[in-house]
């Protein structure tokens, strides 16, 4: 028991670290797309830690399956939906930064250079 | 367990310290990114809440926050992309 | 518009029963019939939005080991990528961002999203365009630290394990 409980600490330290680099990522990058970049540390291995430490919390101090299996949907959920929101908001952030003539922070631009003119 | 309440405690002051780069983020994708990392950070936070409480009723508060949470994100996506 | 097919209806029928018994977790003989009208009603209405190729792709067990080992070779790249974006953070934010256009070899729309969804979940690397040139297709990727100048090299640098375990699972 004591076993598992150490390794309920380490996970949650780990996810914790992750996730403090995500959020200092988003605070402290110099662009826009940099920031989207730091902050998928959040979402994959942050959430992943944290919720393998409850899973382990729920099995063997709670006894509770439906609580395990639930925090599983959870992670499950949020891994999946985030690459779709990030590609989407990186191409509208794009978008909108070429409208409004925004200098963004780009040493060598394929996209730009194929898709507006 | 007390780390749990900690962990937990830790996740929200996260969270709470992105709502500066929501308030002065330069253009509307930077707010975007922001909430969308602290969707993310509030869900891992009532996970490690309940786990502590032991109350069933914030796991059900994260899951509709993890399944909603990408609609906001591709809406103002779609929007800042002018497609909308 | 395509047509409703019974394959397609009866995999996402069995999905959706999958989501509903773990949200509800429970075994009475009346939640369970409600589940199978919910899921029923929605699997005719959603499947042919949502099955386009062969349904019951993942039944090969062949196949379905391939999506296995591709697990674990993506959440080794994502440890890998992690640490990195970390120190990166850590170490006072140097970055040398651009977006870089890669060549891939992967034909079916499956394949193709999986690997843009594994490439944009790996810290570091954001796919914003997947687009068709001449029969061959491509992705554009916001790289944050561009090592490679060319397509092909810093295709190799990005995706190199990732699309071998991608073409394995799906082709």
């Amino acid at each position: 028991m004591i076993i598992v409980r150490f390794l309920i600490d380490v996970l949650i330290i780990a996810g914790g670290v992750f996730a403090l680099a995500g959020a200092l990522g988003v605070l402290k990058m110099p662009d826009t797309l940099c920031r989207m970049q730091a902050s998928t540390c959040i979402p994959t291995l942050g959430t992943i830690c944290v919720a393998l430490g409850a899973i382990l919390y729920a099995a063997f101090f709670k006894h509770s399956a439906a609580d395990a299996v639930k925090i599983a949907v959870i992670a499950l959920m949020i891994i999946v939906t985030n690459p779709i929101g990030s590609h989407v908001l990186a191409r509208g952030a794009y978008t909108s930064a070429k409208r409004e003539g925004t200098e963004m922070l780009l040493n060598v631009d394929d996209y730009g250079r194929d898709f507006h003119e | 367990m007390i780390e749990l309440l900690i962990g937990a405690v830790f996740f929200a002051l996260l969270a709470l310290s992105l709502v500066y780069r929501i308030a002065v983020g330069p253009t509307s994708a930077d707010r975007m990114v922001a909430g969308d990392a602290c969707d993310s950070l509030l869900c891992c936070a009532m996970i490690l809440f309940s786990m502590f409480s032991g109350r069933g009723i914030y796991l059900d508060i994260a899951l509709i926050g993890a399944a909603l949470g990408i609609i906001d994100t591709m809406l103002i996506g779609r929007y800042l992309e002018g497609r909308l | 518009m395509q047509k409703t097919r019974f394959s397609a209806v009866l995999s996402t029928f069995i999905l959706c029963m999958l989501v509903w018994i773990v949200l509800t977790w429970s075994f009475s003989l009346q939640e369970l019939a409600a589940g199978v009208v919910v899921s029923l009603a929605s699997a005719l209405f959603v499947s042919r939005f949502f099955i386009h190729e062969d349904a019951f792709r993942f039944f090969n067990p062949v196949k379905l080991l391939n999506l296995i080992v591709y697990a674990g070779t993506f959440c080794r790249e994502l440890v890998k990528a992690n640490v990195d974006m970390a120190k990166r953070v850590f170490g006072g934010c140097k970055v040398n961002p651009g977006i870089v256009r890669v060549p891939t070899g992967m034909k079916s729309d499956y394949g193709l999203s999986l690997l843009a969804n594994s490439i944009t979940l790996t810290p570091g690397t954001i796919t914003v365009e997947v687009a068709e040139e001449e029969g061959e297709n491509c992705y554009y990727i916001h790289w944050i630290d561009m090592t490679a100048e060319s397509g092909e090299a810093a295709g190799e640098a990005i995706k190199g394990n990732l699309e071998k375990g991608t073409r394995r699972v799906f082709d």
